[in-house]
C-alpha cells in the first residue's frame, strides 16, 4: 500500500578514522535494547548478545603492533541473505530500508543467523535475566525478547518512531535532520558515539550527513573502490548483499615500516 | 504365551485410541479457551482492585449521579505519551482531601464508600502506592501509543470515517477526548467496574483493520519493537 510515511531509507556511515574501539556504543546499545548483561560463560561458549560488537585486529609483530577497532552491527542489507531462508517471515525488508526482525513471528529455526555474513544476529539461548533491581532499568520501548528467537540489530527503530510522533505532534510532516535538531533519532549507538565516528541519516533526505559518501560509493560499485573520492567502502562488498552501512577506511598517519597509508 | 482372543486384541487399539481423543480434545478446548479469553483474566472478568473504584460515580455523567471528571484529568499521560498512566494517589487526594468521612454528608455516602475513601487518605498519609490491578494489557512485544490514536481522533480537520471497532457507524471526527476513548474501551464512565469485553477485545485484527481503513502504516515495526 503506497503510503506518504513512507519516505526514508535508512543508513549508517562509520568513520573507522575516527574508531578509537572505546565500546561505548556496545554498552549504549545494550542499554537502550535491553540486551541481557553478558557473563565470561557467555563468551567462552560464543554465545553472547552483540547487536554492535567491536571488532579488533592486530596489525605488524611485536613490538611494532598496531590495533584497529571496526564496529560491527546489522547491516541492514538491501539484499539481504537473512531474509529469504526464513520459514515464517518473521524477518523482511519494510518500506523504510530497516531489516526488521519480527519477535513474535520468530520460531527460532536460526537459518537466518547461519545465513548472515557479517554475524550479527543473536540467538537468545536463555530466558534473559537481569540482576534484581536491574529490571527496573529496561527499556520500556523495547520488548524484552524471551529465549529461543532470533534477535538483532533494529536501527533503534523506537527512536525512529518515537521521532515521527513528536514530528506528526508538532504539526512536521517528515522525519529528517531538520524537523528534529540534532537528530534525535539516532540509534543509541551513535548517540555515544564520543568521537562521532558513527553517523546515521536518511538517504532520502538531500541534506543528509551520510548522503555523499553513499552516493560515492554507489557510484563506483563492487571492486571500482580505487575510483572513489571518499574512503567508503561496504563489507563483503563482493557478496552483493548491499548493506546500509558504509565503512571509511582508517587514514594512517604513521604507518607501520612496509604498509601502505590505509 | 497364547494369543489372545480377537476382542481383547483391540483393546491396546481401543487405549490408544482415547488416549488420542483426550489429548486432541485436551489441545482443542485450550486453543479455543486461549482465542476466546482475555490471557490474564480468563474470560474478561475485570480483577479485583485493592480499593473499589467506581468510574461512574467519577467519570459517569452529571444526570447519571456522576461527577463528569475528564479521563485526562486523572489519565494525565494520555494525550502526550505512550501509556495513559495510572494515577499516583496525590491524584486522588486532590479531591478526597476534601471529600471524605470527616466531612460527608451522612445521607449521600454509604458507610462502606466512606471506609474506601478513608483507605485511600490512609495510603497517601503512609505515602505508600495503590497497587492497582491492570485491565487491560497488551502482551509485551506490542508497543501501543495512546498519543498517536488521541491526536487521529481528536485532532485535525472535520471529516467523517467509518472506524471497525465499536458500532462501526460513520463517525464524525474530531471527537472529545472522552468520546475518543470509548472507541476502544467501551462506555468506561457507565462502568462499575472497568470490564475488558466491554471494551475492544485488543486482538491484532482490530488493530490492523483500522490501521488499513485509515491508510495507517500496517508495518510490523509499528507496533513491533
Amino acid at each position: 500500500m503506497p503510503n506518504a510515511q513512507f519516505e526514508h531509507k535508512w543508513g549508517m556511515v562509520a568513520d573507522l578514522d575516527k574508531c578509537t574501539g572505546c565500546q561505548a556504543c556496545v554498552i549504549a546499545c545494550q542499554a537502550e535494547n535491553n540486551i541481557p548483561i553478558n557473563t565470561k560463560d557467555y563468551f567462552l561458549q560464543r554465545r553472547a548478545y552483540e547487536w554492535i560488537r567491536i571488532e579488533r585486529y592486530w596489525e605488524g609483530e611485536y613490538p611494532n603492533v598496531k590495533a584497529r577497532f571496526m564496529p560491527v552491527l546489522c547491516q541492514h542489507c538491501e539484499n539481504a541473505p537473512c531474509e529469504p531462508v526464513c520459514p515464517v517471515f518473521a524477518t523482511y525488508h519494510n518500506e523504510e530500508g530497516l531489516n526488521v526482525q519480527v519477535y513474535n513471528r520468530c520460531v527460532g529455526t536460526r537459518y537466518c543467523i547461519n545465513n548472515c555474513p557479517y554475524q550479527v544476529r543473536m540467538f537468545n539461548y536463555w530466558h534473559p535475566n537481569w540482576p534484581a533491581r536491574m529490571e527496573n532499568q529496561l527499556n520500556p520501548d523495547v520488548t524484552v525478547r524471551t529465549r529461543g528467537i532470533t534477535e538483532k540489530c533494529t536501527f533503534c527503530v523506537q527512536r525512529i518512531r518515537r521521532g515521527e510522533l513528536k514530528v506528526e505532534s508538532q504539526g512536521g510532516n517528515r522525519l529528517n535532520d531538520e524537523t528534529i535538531a540534532g537528530g534525535n533519532y539516532d540509534p543509541a549507538c551513535v548517540q555515544a558515539c564520543p568521537t562521532n565516528a558513527l553517523m546515521f541519516g536518511d538517504l532520502m533526505d538531500d541534506n543528509a550527513a551520510i548522503k555523499p559518501y553513499f552516493d560515492d560509493v554507489n557510484a563506483h560499485p563492487g571492486h571500482g573502490e580505487h575510483d572513489r573520492e571518499t574512503r567508503g567502502y561496504r563489507l563483503l562488498e563482493e557478496m552483493a548483499t548491499k548493506p546500509s552501512v558504509i565503512y571509511l577506511k582508517k587514514v594512517d598517519q604513521y604507518p607501520l615500516p612496509g604498509k601502505g597509508g590505509h | 504365551m497364547p494369543p489372545l482372543p480377537p476382542t481383547r486384541q483391540l483393546i491396546p487399539l481401543a487405549l490408544a485410541g482415547l488416549l488420542a481423543t483426550a489429548i486432541v480434545a485436551f489441545i482443542v478446548v485450550v486453543l479455543f479457551m486461549s482465542w476466546f479469553s482475555n490471557p490474564p483474566f480468563g474470560w474478561g472478568n475485570a480483577p479485583d482492585q485493592p480499593i473499589p473504584f467506581p468510574h461512574t460515580v467519577h467519570a459517569g455523567a452529571v444526570e447519571d449521579g456522576g461527577h463528569a471528571i475528564q479521563c485526562e484529568f486523572c489519565h494525565r499521560n494520555v494525550t502526550t505519551g505512550a501509556a495513559a498512566t495510572v494515577p499516583a494517589v496525590e491524584v486522588c487526594v486532590i479531591c478526597h482531601k476534601q471529600i471524605n468521612g470527616a466531612n460527608a454528608k451522612a445521607d449521600v455516602a454509604e458507610p462502606e464508600t466512606l471506609i474506601n475513601i478513608q483507605r485511600v487518605i490512609d495510603k497517601h498519609a503512609d505515602g505508600r502506592p495503590i497497587d492497582w490491578e491492570r485491565v487491560h494489557r497488551m502482551p509485551d512485544h506490542v508497543r501501543f501509543v495512546h498519543e498517536a490514536h488521541l491526536r487521529f481522533l481528536t485532532q485535525g480537520e472535520e471529516r467523517v470515517v467509518t472506524l471497525p471497532v465499536g458500532n462501526e457507524e460513520p463517525m464524525t471526527l474530531p471527537v472529545p477526548v472522552q468520546e475518543a476513548c470509548t472507541v476502544c474501551h467501551g462506555d468506561v464512565a457507565h462502568m462499575e467496574e472497568v470490564q475488558p469485553q466491554d471494551g475492544q477485545s485488543l486482538k491484532m485484527g482490530t488493530c490492523l483493520d483500522c490501521h488499513r481503513e485509515n491508510n495507517v502504516s500496517t508495518d510490523c515495526t509499528v507496533c513491533h519493537k
